[in-house]
């Protein structure tokens, strides 16, 4: 990519001065496209906090047989509870706190397109993350039985059965779905027509390409998730029989439905991610990007095929062969344009002048840990051996490579390369390699040892387990213990930063780094370019 | 950090050395045709991507290696392949990978798929297995004979309050019975919600889903017994509904199954007499232990909202049938005999004799704090099925 | 290429990006509602 600019923004922040109210007003009512990713990141930094107490409290119970700490009603709303905070209260928003940061930035914009509904898209996220977690408050005073215990799948006819938790939970996934909606029309306007003059589409910087597939993505499965849910409400309260096969209905529907939404999900969570990998790779191999046309095809056509592979998360329920064969071949042919992407990420490097800082270190650990989970993924691809590692603990492990070593790690790589543009300071590089080589390391430890209790035979979402599992279940508590702990020396770093600690971030924060972003002051003033830059 | 792991690692140690000898890091052995395919598949795959995991980081590897900038390497400027050549080189992984995908891995899972969905061709027997909260019940449609099939590891262990025994959570009071060399074609469905029939040994696990039956099948090639588990989240005791098999010669089988109809068509003679009320109470206590404790908890005293209690319910000590003797709708009899749609209580109906259900439901009455006084004879059970 | 967006070339692609967020919602709220009334 060759974009450059003749103008560069001079203007500090002298804008803002008196005419925006201060405190918590402030937050409630910007517009400002970086307040709001500021809150967008804080808030998916809390969440993760609260879902990973969760499992924590989880892998305590597991770390041997018996039940020790929680009865297995609890264990059961744990699980479902820690994968919804952390696909839609933490993944989620942290991406899209990038996305409204970094997108008004990367294209030249003064903000996102729709600053109001921006605020909108937040505001809703607090308030659906109370109702996903107040049943667990609602049970300590005798109201209900607790948070919703089916999983975050809600299959039904579990979910059907299940208490005022399941319901908490449905109107909590549709607010979610709302603000996600929202702010994923505010990134596809901003992208269509805000870009500065001269930057065309194949000169879109990757990271917008891959949010801009996530968006379609959102909007085109959203709407079928909320209405599966909203079946279920239906089914649970108002006496239809959408998943009831007593009244003609079909459990399988739900799962059909609720798995259109949840592979493109996959790609909603990693798109950004893989966007960004290109931006970090390239800046400390101090080389161009390899492969942009091909990197953008390959978002597209892997956007393309998440909404047709969906089947493959139920090849146990059972189908037809040939609905067999097509999901099993379809969901391989996934791996093709994946590849393309490793194999742009690595020509990236190839004969670059590398440095390792913790962005760098975080994208390589990236690379590597996100390739054990394709390789895993395309072994569960396979119809045959599918029926052994479906709902064991080798799915677990997988989709774990895939959404902590694929998604969470990737949006540490995210933070560590854009704090000092964020706060304009530079993070402690020594407390950054420590968190890169404990999360990584305990990581391993963590799911490594449940890829062999998978092939063993142990299921996943059992509060307790026979005695052949213990060993392997006790090394991935100790494991998840440091992981967890790890994460501290990350908040620790970013409140660090926050707090103007740290030695000043300088514009071009990094040696090698290209793109707009790096053209204005770290900090970027408040409105971002209120001269647009020309790219060349 | 550090300081944190090292006792954590020093009580990980303290586990039993006896489990150690299990250790497992590939499927269990297989006994079926399809467990030795799935089995023979699952290596070859994880040879196939070990290798490209190895030889695609050795790569990077190397780069990150002689490529940094510490080592003084200059920056090269491509971003793209030029040239004939390098395409040639950069579509050559895309060749190898499509011939991995669709042929190396394509074609051996094809041949799986095909002979795992054949459950019709020379079947030699049909059982129907049905998933139900939290137990299965196993069906033998040609013989007539049907039971139910409960983990029996008793709750102290769960507990912690004794030693677990080898099998924990592994075993049950009536393991499936198969004949060994017979291909069974096995149906599956629920009553409740789904549930997941899965023994690893057999590399089968296929949904039981309430309303459908879904198929599958097994052709057990050595005598055993094989354990596995329910694989699909079924609420709070899916934990703890083990499936066993215990797979027999075909001789030893036919004399089991006939031991079996013997044994159950004298149960169901039993209900043409009159029972006493201490029969009824004694085999009562015993159903109420196997099939209602789990819920409704051994006193009686429920786990509300979910699970109600039965000491002083109103229901239980509501009136037991009409003045004519029907059934009164939304009663103790009712509940019982037909559940509560969309609850995880269930029709009883259909899973105990009516020696049980006269039993339970007199216990119910007479114990766990309540003393109604009346009871209910097989007999009646039987009239108002 | 122009140097830079006038106030109304600004102010067009403001409107546009209003038209575009609406139906794009409409797209949304469009698929939720079919999607009750499709019948296997």
């Amino acid at each position: 990519m060759n974009t450059a600019t003749t103008t560069v923004n001079g203007h500090a922040g002298h804008h803002d001065g008196g005419h925006h109210p201060t405190g918590i007003l402030r937050w409630l009512t910007t517009t400002n496209h970086k307040d709001i990713g500021t809150m967008y990141l804080s808030f998916a930094l809390i969440m993760f906090f609260v879902g990973g107490i969760m499992i924590l409290a989880v892998r305590a119970e597991l770390f041997s047989p018996g039940l020790q700490l929680m009865q297995p009603e609890f264990f059961n709303q744990l699980i479902g509870v820690h994968a919804l905070v952390m696909i839609f209260a933490a993944l989620m928003p942290a991406a899209t706190g990038f996305a409204n940061w970094q997108i008004p930035l990367m294209i030249g914009a003064p903000d996102m397109a729709l600053p109001r509904l921006n605020n909108w898209g937040f505001w809703l996220l607090p308030p659906a993350a109370i109702l996903l977690t107040m049943p667990f408050v609602l049970a300590l005073f005798g109201i209900g039985d607790g948070a919703i215990a089916t999983g975050w799948t809600f299959y039904a006819p579990l979910s059907v059965q299940g208490g005022i938790g399941v319901d908490f939970a449905i109107f909590a996934v549709h607010i979610l779905g709302i603000s996600s909606i929202l702010g994923s029309i505010n990134i596809i306007v901003t992208i269509f027509n805000m870009r500065a003059p001269g930057m065309t589409m194949m000169k879109l910087p990757l990271f917008c390409w891959g949010w801009l597939i996530t968006a379609f993505l959102l909007i085109a499965t959203i709407p079928v998730l909320a209405g599966a849910v909203t079946m279920l409400l239906t089914d649970r309260h108002f006496g239809t029989h959408f998943f009831n096969a007593a009244g003609g209905g079909d459990p399988i529907l739900f799962q059909h439905l609720f798995w259109f939404f949840g592979h493109p999900e996959v790609y909603i969570l990693l798109l950004p991610v893989w966007g960004l990998m290109p931006h970090v790779l390239a800046t400390f191999s101090r080389k161009p990007t390899y492969g942009y046309r091909g990197q953008v095809y390959g978002f597209i056509a892997i956007g393309i095929l998440s909404v047709i592979v969906w089947a493959h998360h139920f090849f146990t329920a059972g189908m037809p062969v040939p609905a067999l064969l097509y999901f099993m071949y379809s969901t391989m042919a996934i791996s093709l344009p994946l590849a393309v992407l490793f194999f742009c990420w690595i020509a990236t490097m190839w004969r670059g002048s590398m440095s390792f800082e913790t962005p760098m270190l975080f994208a390589v650990g990236f690379i590597v840990l996100f390739g054990i989970a394709g390789l895993t993924g395309l072994v569960l691809a396979d119809v045959a051996a599918d029926a052994q590692y479906h709902h064991s603990y080798f799915v677990v492990a997988h989709f774990h490579y895939a959404l902590f070593a694929g998604g969470i790690m990737g949006v540490m790589t995210g933070v560590y390369y854009w704090l000092p543009k964020w706060t304009g300071r530079m993070y402690s590089e020594t407390l950054g390699k420590w968190h890169f080589w404990l999360t990584v390391l305990s990581f391993n430890l963590t799911f490594m040892p449940q890829f062999f209790l998978g092939l063993a035979g142990m299921p996943r979402r059992i509060p307790d387990y026979a005695l052949q599992f213990a060993e392997f279940n006790a090394i991935s508590t100790v494991g998840s213990f440091i992981l967890g702990l790890s994460q501290l020396l990350f908040a620790w770093n970013i409140i660090q930063c926050a707090r103007g600690r740290g030695a000043p971030a300088e514009s071009r924060a990094w040696e090698g780094a290209e793109g707009l972003e790096w053209e204005l002051s770290s900090p970027p003033p408040h409105h971002s370019w209120e001269v647009q830059p020309q790219v060349k | 950090m550090k300081r944190l792991a090292a006792p954590a690692l020093a009580l990980g140690a303290l586990q039993p050395a006896a489990a150690f000898a299990d250790y497992q890091w590939n499927f269990p052995k297989p006994v079926t045709p399809i467990a030795r395919d799935t089995l023979n598949i699952h290596n070859e795959f994880m040879l196939v991507i070990t290798v490209l995991f190895v030889v695609v980081f050795a790569i990077m590897i190397y780069s990150m290696v002689k490529h940094r900038k510490s080592v003084g390497h200059e920056p090269a400027k491509f971003s793209g392949p030029t040239g004939k050549l390098q395409w040639f080189w950069v579509l050559v992984p895309f060749g190898m990978l499509l011939f991995i995908d669709f042929v190396l891995m394509g074609i051996p899972a094809f041949h799986a798929v095909i002979e795992m969905e054949d459950t019709k061709t020379r079947a030699d027997m049909v059982i129907k297995v049905t998933g139900l909260q939290w137990k299965w019940q196993y069906e033998y449609p040609d013989d007539g004979i049907k039971f139910m099939s409960n983990m029996t590891t008793p709750p102290e262990q769960i507990a912690n309050q004794g030693a677990k025994g080898e099998h924990y959570l592994l075993e049950v009071d009536n393991p499936l019975v198969l004949p060994v060399g017979k291909k069974v074609r096995v149906l599956l469905t629920a009553t409740d919600v789904i549930h997941t029939w899965w023994v690893p040994q057999f590399g089968v696990k296929r949904d039981a889903i309430p309303g459908f039956i879904r198929e599958t099948w097994v052709k057990i090639e050595e005598p055993g017994t094989y354990r596995g588990q329910c694989a699909e989240l079924c609420g709070k005791g899916h934990g703890f509904m083990p499936v066993v098999v215990k797979a027999l010669p075909e001789a030893e089988y036919a004399a089991w199954r006939d031991a079996k109809k013997t044994e159950l068509a004298q149960a169901a003679a039993g209900a043409e007499r009159a029972w006493s009320k201490d029969e009824l109470m004694a085999q009562g206590k015993e159903v109420y232990a196997k099939q209602c404790a789990v819920c409704h908890q051994p006193e009686g005293q429920g786990l509300p909202p979910a699970f109600p209690a039965l000491a002083g319910s109103k229901i239980v000590t509501g009136p037991l049938l009409s003045k004519d003797g029907k059934l009164l709708p939304d009663s103790h009899v009712d509940r019982v005999l037909n559940g509560k749609p969309g609850t995880a209580m269930q029709a009883f109906k259909g899973t105990l004799n009516d020696v049980e259900l006269a039993a339970v439901i007199t216990y119910e009455r007479n114990a766990l704090g309540n003393a109604k006084g009346d009871m209910i004879q097989p007999a009646q059970i039987k009239l108002l099925r | 290429m122009v140097d830079q967006f006038t106030d109304d070339e600004l102010a067009r692609r403001r409107a546009a990006g209003r038209r575009l967020a609406w139906a794009l919602g409409a797209a949304v709220l469009a698929l939720y509602v079919i999607g009750f009334f499709i019948q296997r």
